[in-house]
């Protein structure tokens, strides 16, 4: 029993000591925690953290990965436990509304009157991301849908590039010119990934009708035309990429298919390709193509922004450092390594356009200017269940297991219940 | 008197301390959500904001949630697939691989493989095999003059056949496992008797293996289709539920309820109808045991 004790007490002590140990370093040195997907392979984070880190010697930014395919299910699950990690990446529109919803945010508005921070340059995107009043997140990029192509496939088929100012007519016209061959040497003039918005964001792309509505009947013409451009193989089709497991970017460098739409985020991707020998193709960029009637740089974008846990225990200290990764400073940084931040001056676009390994035509400097952008998916509390009852119908019209007609009426009404439900 | 009633309580302490690990393991991870669930069926909770209690509502919902009467369906359409042909394909194996051929624990462990591989290796060369355009199967169909070649996975009447097909596959193996060791148990001197009777091998089969057999097909029946109604993992992998929503099964329908729209407790709910339905399969089955197992 006497031992025991003193066993006891020694524990104690031991305990204390390094409590105070830690202690007394803490309070000098602040660790944050930040919660980001796929660490290893996004090019701006370290960059952007090591300029913090020399100008604020005293913090130290900690990263906790996830692969990007898991990240939202992983963050939102993390979060439901109580994870006080202080800073969230917020990777998308669903992400961001369910988070608040769920108010696993710490409102920044009060932060943002205190420090000045001017949201104008932010030409509006925070706008579309404020609810009902108050910013939850700062955005640091803001990617827009443009269209990729490949140059040697135009080359070799003779065919004109593609322009700024394309519709999708135009466009889609150009994708069967440039398509070829049969079998596994088929070039296909074009690409949509699995995903819905490839083909619906160009529906809405007008502005007319918003991709939340309970008539969706307006998309018509646009299925209608990609499955044609499926029918005449000059698109790979959904059930074959999807069942193949078949990534947009290894057909892009493997010189499969000649043109992309796809967002800017593929930018630096094709840039830093080059730079391991991966991909070789000489490839350029355009405005994505819209339909006949609105102006060409009218296009969709995405944001992806910074916010600050609820839970943090250093929300202060968070703050500052989220203030720096979507300020100016953290926006000339992203631009070097080739990504489109959400603050776009004029600096910005040409420290982008005139990276190595950014297309170096005059056209391609151009594609990046826009007109309109709207969010690929506007801010709404069902986001998250719409996303996926798009995704249902639109894989079954893809595939031809209903009829477009049945397929929109069927989103239609899909998405009327579920905005009914409380 | 007072030394055996020590005995005792020593020999009990000692055996609840062995089994207190796993004991522990199963009432924090296990017990406590499934309770937890069950109160969670009669809120509305999204796991941040605080729980609203609404009674039967999430079961009313339920019953008129077009999405789960297509889980449903699709839920017995998988089990009332896989159940009997499982059965049937790893009998015919233990009986095939019971007999004395060259190289049977060859092919006894090439039949078991399938079980050990990992499932995403399987779901991902399934996908592979029975890729619509440019996978083997249906290179062989087209070369065999087979017009309007199937789909597969990425056709709606065609996914949830492909992926019983997977499933069966997986299985088989295990449950052949168990089929053997019933084999084995089975005396020589019936086979022998029957013959002097002058019983073929089909009505030996029929009059002496099959009944021989009923309580190894009782647990298999049993195991079967409590682990078809929880079928989850090589769908997620294989189909993601699609295509569109042709081979969404209730697990799928709980999984996306609670981690992609935040309802926790409709999902409880969907989780509770699913118990339910395992658990009077379940008491059926046993019921019905008396009627066709014999334990000789």
């Amino acid at each position: 029993m006497k031992t025991f004790t003193r066993l006891a007490r020694a524990v104690a002590t031991l305990a204390l000591a390094t409590l105070a140990v830690t202690g007394a370093s803490a309070a000098d040195k602040t660790e944050l925690k930040m919660l980001v997907w796929d660490a290893a392979n996004t090019a701006y984070l370290q960059p952007v953290i090591d300029a913090y880190q020399e100008k604020n010697p005293n913090v130290t930014i900690s990263l906790i990965s996830t692969s990007a395919n898991e990240y939202s299910d992983k963050l939102a699950i993390m979060l439901a436990g109580g994870e006080a990690a202080d800073i969230i990446s917020v990777k998308s529109i669903p992400d961001y509304a369910g988070m608040v919803n769920r108010k696993q945010l710490e409102p920044l508005t009060p932060y943002i009157k205190k420090d000045k921070v001017n949201l104008a340059q932010y030409s509006g995107v925070t706008d579309d991301i404020t609810v009902n009043k108050e910013l939850f997140a700062l955005p640091f990029r803001s990617d827009i849908w443009i269209l990729y192509y490949n140059k040697d496939l135009f080359d070799k088929a003779k065919v004109a590039y593609p322009t700024n100012d394309m519709t999708w007519d135009q466009y889609a016209a150009l994708a069967k010119k440039v398509s070829s061959g049969f079998g596994t040497d088929r070039v296909y003039g074009s690409h949509y990934h699995t995903w819905r918005s490839t083909v619906q964001l160009a529906a809405a792309q007008d502005g007319k009708n918003s991709i939340i509505t309970t008539d969706y009947s307006y998309m018509k013409p646009y299925y209608e035309r990609v499955l044609q451009m499926q029918n005449d193989k000059t698109v790979m089709d959904l059930a074959s990429l999807k069942v193949g497991n078949i990534h947009y970017s290894g057909v892009f460098y493997n010189n499969q298919i000649a043109m992309l739409p796809m967002g800017s985020w593929f930018i630096s991707t094709v840039i830093a390709k080059h730079k391991t020998g991966e991909a070789t193709m000489n490839w350029g960029i355009v405005k994505y193509p819209h339909p006949a009637g609105v102006p060409a740089g009218t296009t969709a974008g995405t944001i992806t922004s910074l916010a600050v846990n609820k839970a943090s225990k250093q929300k202060d200290a968070a703050w500052k450092f989220v203030k720096f990764f979507c300020g100016p400073e953290g926006a000339q940084i992203l631009a070097k390594v080739g990504n489109l931040p959400a603050i776009r001056d004029k600096d910005v676009v040409k420290i982008l356009t005139s990276l190595e390994g950014f297309p170096t035509d005059a056209t391609s400097k151009e594609a990046l200017t826009t007109v309109k952008v709207r969010l690929e998916m506007p801010m709404h509390d069902k986001v998250a269940i719409v996303e996926r009852i798009l995704n249902e119908e639109h894989e079954l019209i893809m595939v031809g297991a209903v009829t477009v007609d049945k397929g929109l009426a069927d989103m239609s009404r899909r998405v009327k219940e579920a905005l009914a439900q409380n | 008197m007072k030394t055996t009633r020590h005995r005792t309580l020593r020999n009990d302490l000692i055996a609840y301390s062995f089994l207190l690990p796993n004991l522990l393991g199963f009432v924090i991870f296990t017990m406590v959500p499934i309770v937890f669930s069950f109160f969670l069926a009669l809120m509305k909770w999204d796991g941040a904001n605080p729980a609203q209690f609404v009674g039967l509502d999430n079961f009313f919902r339920l019953f008129q949630d077009e999405g789960f009467q297509i889980s449903s369906f699709n839920t017995f359409y998988y089990v009332l697939g896989v159940v009997p042909l499982t059965l049937i394909a790893s009998l015919a194996l233990a009986v095939l691989l019971n007999g004395k051929i060259r190289g049977r624990n060859i092919f006894r462990s090439i039949m078991f493989f399938p079980y050990v591989a990992s499932l995403v290796a399987v779901a991902v060369v399934w996908n592979m095999l029975f890729h619509p355009t440019m996978g083997p199967v249906n290179f062989l169909l087209y070369s065999l003059g087979v017009e309007n070649l199937p789909g597969w996975s990425a056709s709606v009447d065609w996914a949830m056949p492909t992926v019983i097909m997977a499933t069966i596959w997986k299985g088989m193996g295990y449950y052949m496992i168990i089929y053997l060791a019933a084999l084995q148990g089975i005396p020589g001197y019936l086979y022998e008797a029957a013959e002097i009777d002058g019983a073929g091998k089909w009505k030996q089969f029929w009059k002496i293996t099959v009944p021989m057999l009923t309580p190894a097909t009782f647990f298999v029946v049993m195991m079967l289709t409590i682990n078809s109604f929880k079928v989850f993992d090589l769908i997620y992998v294989m189909t993601a539920g699609g295509p569109g929503r042709a081979t969404n099964v209730l697990v799928y329908a709980i999984y996306n309820a609670a981690f992609i729209e935040f309802k926790f407790g409709y999902s409880s709910a969907i989780a509770i109808v699913l118990f339910a339905i395992v658990l009077v399969i379940t008491l059926v089955q046993f019921r019905m045991e008396k009627k066709w197992v014999s334990y000789t």
